[in-house]
């Protein structure tokens, strides 16, 4: 398992502190980059159906965004927004570079990373040791993370080993129904000792999104946002379900009503919300 | 004219008041036309309607999502061909739950699909709490209140009662003698080929009373269908 930080910087193999390494600087930007790192360690949990939930809200709400999804080689984000994301390794140097030096350069200034199961606590370490996390800590950038619960006392463990990495994040627990998943409300005192490990910025419910639906999008191979337009992967018309598509754009419209009840547009402008 | 379909929605939220007879008359209103008509019976256990009019209407779960495909994605099709669809009143919370949940109204007026309602009345508060609940969530779909005076029989406070529906229209269907309406019950008997050639075998009676029965329902159907024409009339705008 990789390393944890500590409130104490630790020192890499050169015997430099993150903080002492230079920190990528966004100072002078127009705009501020966020970033936001949708993961689980847990597979299953549905990181990619909700980071495509995202993409869908930030282009319906016109914020440009560019995706990474970091599932390598073959990148199931990708597979459903392939004009905007990109297939990186958060192990790979180069793929590091690839999102942090650009954020202050692209002209996109939101990115989405898409977290492969079991690639969270990497990620959150390869951001810490890159010194993202440092520029994050200095309002440079605007860190957000949605951190995708399954029902088990294993994702609440998640909640601790992420815990060191978000101090400045906004750090989003997420409930996904989608997969019809239960979680622990039944057990208050369980839950109270997991959550109180770490302060997040609230938590985010995923609602279900009736098997049928789900399956035809995946078939279709689009965003969902494109399937509920009735148009087809390049563009063209299609002939889905108008049922279908109904429920789409409902489930839709209930997570947008759940992003707006977050204020996630105003984080990613860089304004308190909370 | 601009192509317009109509789409029927008999319905209550309580059994027994005649929902399925209104879907039967209207259907035979139009087969009695030699117009196209098309149905659906949202009662997948006891689905009488769609075994009147084998060739013109289906059985279709409205709880399954599998039937709400083939009830609604068909719906939405605009080609002329009026819709009728009979909502079984255990199918009646489901079925508007859906209809709000997948924005059938708002894609049906972008096909040119005009729903209509009928809201079949009986004397308690909950069905008249229920259509004014329709028609706070679809205020500019229109309502027909439907008053089946042998199913659900208001008595002398009708005029009252119905004034208090948030319907500008309504049809009455009167009620029938018990031997007549026991004719009615044979799934051989067409209404529309009655009209044109009634069963021999049928008693000269229950001929006339069946005529005298229908008469005033299709004129009653036709009266509407004509208004709805002159209301669609671009010419008269």
């Amino acid at each position: 398992m990789a390393q944890r930080p500590s409130k104490d910087a630790k020192r890499d193999d050169r015997g430099l502190s993150a903080r002492e390494k230079a920190p990528p600087t966004f100072v002078g930007q127009r705009v501020k980059p966020a970033v936001i790192v949708v993961g689980a360690d847990k597979g299953g949990v549905g990181k990619t159906t909700i980071a495509r939930a995202l993409l869908d809200y930030l282009a319906a709400n016109n914020v440009l965004t560019r995706a990474f999804d970091t599932e390598t080689p073959r990148g199931t984000l990708r597979r459903f927004h392939p004009d905007q994301t990109t297939i990186v390794d958060l192990t790979s140097t180069s793929d590091q570079m690839k999102i942090i030096d650009t954020l202050g350069t692209a002209e996109v200034k939101v990115s989405v990373v898409d977290v492969r199961a079991g690639g969270l606590e990497p990620a959150l370490q390869a951001l810490q040791d890159t010194g993202f996390l440092d520029a994050v800590r200095e309002r440079e950038v605007t860190f957000i993370l949605f951190h995708v619960l399954g029902s088990s006392i294993a994702s609440l463990d998640e909640i601790a080993e992420v815990a060191p990495y978000v101090d400045d994040a906004d750090y989003f627990l997420v409930k996904n129904h989608v997969n019809d998943t239960t979680f622990f409300e039944w057990d208050p005192v369980t839950h109270r000792r997991y959550f109180e490990k770490v302060e997040t910025a609230g938590e985010v419910t995923i609602p279900k999104l009736n098997e049928l639906s789900y399956e035809q999008v995946e078939l279709a191979g689009t965003s969902f946002s494109t399937f509920v337009a009735n148009r087809a992967a390049d563009g063209e018309p299609a002939d889905h379900s108008f049922v279908l598509r109904g429920y789409v754009r409902t489930w839709q419209s209930k997570i947008a009503d759940e992003f707006d009840r977050i204020r996630l547009l105003e984080l990613i402008a860089g304004r308190e919300a909370r | 004219m601009r192509r317009r379909s109509f789409v029927f929605v008999a319905c209550s939220p309580h059994p027994r008041t005649g929902v399925s007879t209104t879907a039967r008359l209207l259907t035979d209103f139009h087969l009695s036309r030699h117009a196209p008509v098309e149905g659906f019976d949202t009662d997948p256990h006891a689905s009488r309607y769609a075994e009147l009019f084998p060739a013109h209407v289906r059985a279709v779960d409205a709880a399954d999502i599998k039937g709400q495909i083939s009830l609604f994605d068909r719906l939405l099709v605009n080609d002329e061909t009026p819709k009728i669809v009979d909502v079984w009143s255990r199918s009646y919370d489901r079925f508007f739950g859906t209809v709000r949940e997948i924005g059938f109204v708002e894609e049906a007026r972008r096909n040119g699909v005009e729903p209509v309602i009928l809201f079949h009345v009986d004397p308690s508060q909950t069905s008249l709490a229920r259509a004014h609940a329709l028609h706070a969530a679809w205020s500019d779909v229109a309502m027909v209140v439907v008053n089946n005076e042998g199913a659900s029989p208001l008595g002398a406070a009708a005029h009252e009662i119905l004034a208090h529906y948030p319907a500008s229209r309504k049809f009455v269907i009167a009620p029938l003698d018990a031997a007549v309406a026991r004719s009615l019950e044979s799934p051989e008997l067409s209404l529309s080929g009655f009209l044109v050639a009634p069963p021999p075998a049928m008693s000269i009676v229950v001929r006339a009373a069946l005529k005298a029965w229908l008469a005033p329902i299709f004129t009653q159907f036709r009266s509407f269908e004509l208004r709805q024409q002159l209301n669609g009339a671009e010419f008269l705008r």
